[in-house]
């Protein structure tokens, strides 16, 4: 093809086309932190706020129902789930991958079998047992089911088995061991594919709902989903303070998003099978 | 060798110990709640047999959550053809692809409840901006969306479709990246037109993608309960109680959960059912 001045023309348009249909997309955003600086006469009532009142943020954060807590909840089960899921895949991953042990690739098969699991199956036995631990209503109950992802398994074993043979070869005969091996050279070879699954891992805890909503039952330990939905039933037509709400949830994953788009974006198209 | 085996079991013990005890464990308890009827909060229950699965089979409310989990469904291949299109677009044809594929994907990124609630007061029927928008090009009565339950949940999947749009177009933007150009080229040199090519060589070419895109997305949609959840709860007049979501409401709400294990596995034979269909299909239909 030959990138003449009529075929960049065209181009040009389909650009164009796609802005208009790019910003169907994100249209919610946009209105969501518009809304959140209007007045409350305004809902609805325009696009744009008249002028910038900065109120529904405020009491978003220092008011009543203010979000520090929720904030300080979720910031606390997400990190701790990922960076546990984060080390706990990459040991089971490199065994899957770099190992041979007997029992290896049942074992891997158990695995896989339990992605076909929906939670809704695990749910009520999790509730009876965690009833039983002394861990339902706390934050145990997120983070430690959350340290063990399957996903993360798959993921890093994919990466791990690409490694070449040869990179570990040397070090083998040089009379290094296995655990020596995986944290001199695997884990530094490896730090885009686990910064790309810790990416996913804690944007998937942040935004984690169901869990929540099972196992937690104290407001005091709500995190940011539940809090949110403890704003919306207590002051449902305090649309601008929803919107400032809401902003507050999203805002966090849009920057991780901006910042590690590179990584998100290729973790994801490399192992299509999160279930 | 010896040595290699035990560096084995030690690297996938530790997390060995966290599947068997919140996945493999919970599973195996799951399977035998089912034939049992137990209540949290009644210590005394007794094994009932198959009572459960009967009781199943004769419940208008699970054969609603069925009828309405088929609706949801729907926005997985509508999400698919629509994030085709815009792969095949960004792919060739057009300037700042990095802007415009980030614009595609934000949604998946920041799912979850809150976006749940932007789209309830998107969608709120006498003042939202979709409702004012649609009397401003003239439909002087628009839906009442989630207020109504016959829109209820194809609103739902609105959201739904939006939401999977940008994770189906990176995968088909990664497939569309290994269909060669030169495939491409001796097509245009034989005189296909760009409707013929995309239809009879491109799509063909991606179809193990959309294979895999499709059965994943059906599965990933069946377990997903939170944005319904969230926006109505099921209602209105349970238009929009999915299958998963009836689980959790007959364990948690109602606290039935010999009952709610028996449904949730019911969920998990649908999705076997789909995984094996995809087993055998990949070797059968797939066009590699």
């Amino acid at each position: 093809m030959n990138p003449t001045a009529g075929l960049s023309k065209s181009r040009l348009l389909v650009t164009v086309l796609m802005l208009v249909a790019g910003a169907f997309m994100i249209v919610p955003f946009l209105w969501m932190i518009s809304t959140s600086f209007q007045s409350a006469s305004e809902v609805f009532s325009r696009w744009l706020p008249s002028k910038l009142d900065w109120s529904n943020h405020k009491r978003i954060w220092t008011g009543n129902y203010n979000f520090v807590p929720y904030y300080m909840n979720s910031l606390k089960v997400s990190l701790i789930s990922t960076v546990g899921a984060v080390f706990l895949s990459a040991f089971a991953a490199y065994g899957f991958a770099r190992v041979e042990f007997k029992g290896r690739n049942t074992l891997f098969l158990v695995y896989l079998s339990m992605m076909m699991i929906p939670p809704q199956v695990i749910f009520v036995p999790k509730f009876i047992m965690f009833n039983w631990m002394n861990i339902y209503n706390t934050h145990w109950a997120l983070i430690l089911p959350g340290m063990f992802s399957i996903f993360g398994v798959f993921m890093l074993r994919q990466f791990f088995m690409g490694v070449p043979r040869e990179i570990t070869e040397s070090a083998f005969l040089d009379g290094a061991g296995h655990f020596k091996i995986f944290f001199r050279l695997i884990l530094p070879l490896a730090k885009p594919a686990l910064a790309t699954f810790a990416i996913i891992d804690f944007s998937w805890h942040w935004n984690d709902y169901e869990n929540a909503l099972v196992f937690l039952t104290s407001p005091k330990l709500y995190t940011i989903p539940l809090g949110l939905q403890n704003f919306i039933l207590e002051n449902n037509v305090d649309y601008n303070g929803m919107m400032a709400a809401s902003s507050a949830a999203i805002v966090p994953m849009i920057a991780i998003f901006l910042l590690g788009q590179k990584y998100i974006i290729q973790g994801i198209a490399s192992s299509a099978v999160k279930g | 060798m010896r040595k290699q085996q035990w560096a084995g079991y030690a690297f996938i013990l530790p997390n060995m110990v966290g599947i068997l005890l919140f996945f493999i464990i919970p599973a195996l308890f799951s399977f035998g709640l089912m034939f049992t009827n137990y209540q949290f909060a009644n210590p005394n229950f007794s094994f009932t047999g198959l009572d459960n699965l009967k009781r199943m089979f004769q419940d208008d409310q699970f054969y609603r959550a069925i009828k309405h989990t088929g609706i949801f469904l729907l926005s997985v291949p509508v999400s698919l053809v629509l994030a085709f299109l815009v792969a095949l677009v960004l792919n060739r044809s057009v300037y700042l692809k990095g802007l415009l594929r980030g614009m595609f994907f934000l949604p998946y990124i920041s799912s979850g409840v809150a976006v749940a609630f932007v789209w309830m007061l998107l969608f709120q029927p006498s003042h939202g901006p979709i409702n004012e928008a649609l009397r401003w090009i003239g439909i002087a009565s628009p839906p009442g969306w989630f207020a109504d339950s016959d829109t209820a949940m194809y609103a739902i999947d609105i959201v739904q479709v939006w939401f999977m749009l940008g994770y189906n177009m990176i995968i088909y933007l990664a497939a569309l990246q290994e269909v060669s150009a030169e495939q491409m080229e001796a097509a245009t040199i034989d005189g296909a037109g760009k409707g013929t090519i995309t239809w009879k060589i491109v799509w063909p070419l991606v179809s193990p993608t959309t294979f895999l895109l499709l059965v994943t997305g059906l599965i990933m949609t069946m377990k997903s309960f939170a944005i319904i959840q969230a926006i109505t709860q099921g209602g209105p007049s349970g238009s929009t109680t999915i299958l998963s979501l009836y689980v959790y409401k007959t364990a948690f709400s109602y606290y039935e959960m010999g009952y709610a294990s028996t449904v949730s596995w019911f969920l998990f034979a649908v999705i076997l059912v789909i995984t094996i269909v995809q087993w055998i299909g990949q070797k059968r239909w797939v066009h590699y």
